[in-house]
C-alpha cells in the first residue's frame, strides 16, 4: 500500500508540524508550498529519502489539474491528502477588499476541492485513502472580522461530510480537523492580550499547539481511524466546550 | 488496441474492482448508467483512463458535457485523443 501523503501549506505553522509528525510515523511526505521555508529546508536535508518539496501556488486554480498530474507521475498514487493551505485575512466585511474575498474563497475552499478531486481519483483505484481538511473552530463559532474566513471553513466542513458519503464505499475516509487558536503566523494579528484571554477561557487553561493538531491528523491517517469519516475533530484545548 | 477497445477493457477492470456486474451487450446506444457501473464506477473509469491514456477529456473541455450513452462516451475520448496527438 502507498504511504505517500501530500500536505499543502507545508512550509510553516501547522503544515510544518504535520509534516514533522508524519515523518516520525515513517510516511513519505510531499510538502507543497509557494516557497520552501528554512525549517522545511532543514527537514529536507535531514530526511531526503522520505520528504520531497514541490513548489505550488494553489491560488492558481487552473494550474491544479497539471500539478496533480505531475505529483502522480513523480510519486505514484498517494495514500492521503492533507488540505492545510489557507489564508487568514481578517477585517470587517463592509471594508474587506473584494480581491481578498476572492483570494479567501479560492485558496481556502476551491483549491482544496480541486486538490481532492484530482487526487482522490487514484485513491478510488487503490480502494483506500484518506483526505483530511483543516478547518477551524471559527466554522462553528463567530468571530468579529472573520466572516469570510469562517464561510470558507464552514464550506470545507460541508464539503467533507458529503464527499465522505460519496467515496466511503471505495474505502476512502474524509474528515475535517478544527483547531482552536494556536500561536502561529496566522494568529499574529491577535494581540497577546487577546490570546491570553482565549487561553484563560479554554477548559484546559491553555492554547492547543500545532503539534496537538498534527497528532490528530496522524491519528486520522492511521488504521485505527478507519471507521471515522464525515466528521469534524476539534482540537482546541476546550475553547468551545 | 483502439480507443473503444481500451475503454471496454478498462470498464471490465473497473467493474471487477468495484464489484459491479456489467450488462451483457454494451453498444453505442447503451445508456451509461444502465451499463452496470454506478457513478462512482464511472469516476474510477475516468481515473483509470487518465492514468493509461495520459489525458482526461472532461478536465480539458471548456464547457461541461456529460455523455449519456456509451457511444457518446467513446466519441469524446476519440475526439480528445486526436487533439492530444496534434
Amino acid at each position: 500500500m502507498s504511504n505517500v501523503v501530500i500536505v499543502t501549506g507545508a512550509s510553516q505553522g501547522l503544515g510544518l508540524a504535520i509534516v514533522r509528525a508524519l515523518l516520525e510515523q515513517d510516511y513519505r511526505v510531499v510538502a507543497l508550498s509557494r516557497h520552501c521555508s528554512e525549517p522545511l529546508s532543514e527537514l529536507l536535508k535531514m530526511q531526503p529519502e522520505k520528504l520531497t518539496f514541490a513548489s505550488a501556488d494553489l491560488s492558481d486554480l487552473n494550474a491544479i489539474p497539471a500539478l496533480c498530474q505531475s505529483l502522480l507521475k513523480k510519486h505514484g498514487r498517494p495514500y492521503a491528502l492533507i488540505n492545510n493551505a489557507a489564508v487568514g485575512h481578517d477585517g470587517v466585511l463592509a471594508t474587506l477588499h473584494n480581491s481578498q474575498i476572492t483570494e479567501l474563497l479560492n485558496l481556502n475552499l476551491q483549491a482544496p476541492i480541486l486538490m481532492s478531486k484530482y487526487l482522490l481519483r487514484s485513491m478510488l483505484l487503490n480502494r483506500v485513502g484518506r483526505i483530511v481538511n483543516i478547518s477551524s473552530i471559527i466554522a462553528q463559532t463567530g468571530f468579529n472580522g472573520l466572516s469570510v474566513y469562517a464561510a470558507t471553513k464552514a464550506g470545507l466542513e460541508g464539503f467533507s461530510r458529503s464527499l465522505a458519503r460519496e467515496v466511503g464505499k471505495a474505502g476512502i475516509t474524509v474528515n475535517s480537523v478544527a483547531p482552536g487558536y494556536m500561536q502561529t503566523n496566522m494568529t499574529q494579528n491577535l494581540s497577546d492580550e487577546n490570546l491570553k484571554k482565549i487561553e484563560r477561557r479554554s477548559a484546559l487553561g491553555k492554547l492547543a499547539t500545532p503539534d496537538d493538531v498534527a497528532a490528530m491528523v496522524v491519528y486520522l491517517l492511521s488504521e485505527q481511524a478507519g471507521a471515522i469519516t464525515g466528521t469534524v475533530m476539534t482540537v482546541d484545548a476546550g475553547s468551545t466546550a | 488496441m483502439n480507443i473503444e477497445q481500451k475503454i471496454r477493457h478498462t470498464m471490465e477492470q473497473v467493474a471487477e474492482l468495484s464489484q459491479c456486474q456489467l450488462v451483457n451487450e454494451i453498444d453505442d446506444d447503451t445508456v451509461l448508467l444502465q451499463s452496470g457501473l454506478d457513478s462512482l464506477g464511472f469516476a474510477m473509469l475516468v481515473a483509470q483512463l487518465d492514468e493509461e491514456l495520459g489525458f482526461d477529456p472532461f478536465t480539458q473541455m471548456a464547457i461541461p458535457v456529460y455523455p449519456s450513452t456509451f457511444g457518446e462516451f467513446v466519441s469524446i475520448y476519440r475526439q480528445y485523443s486526436e487533439k492530444t496527438r496534434e
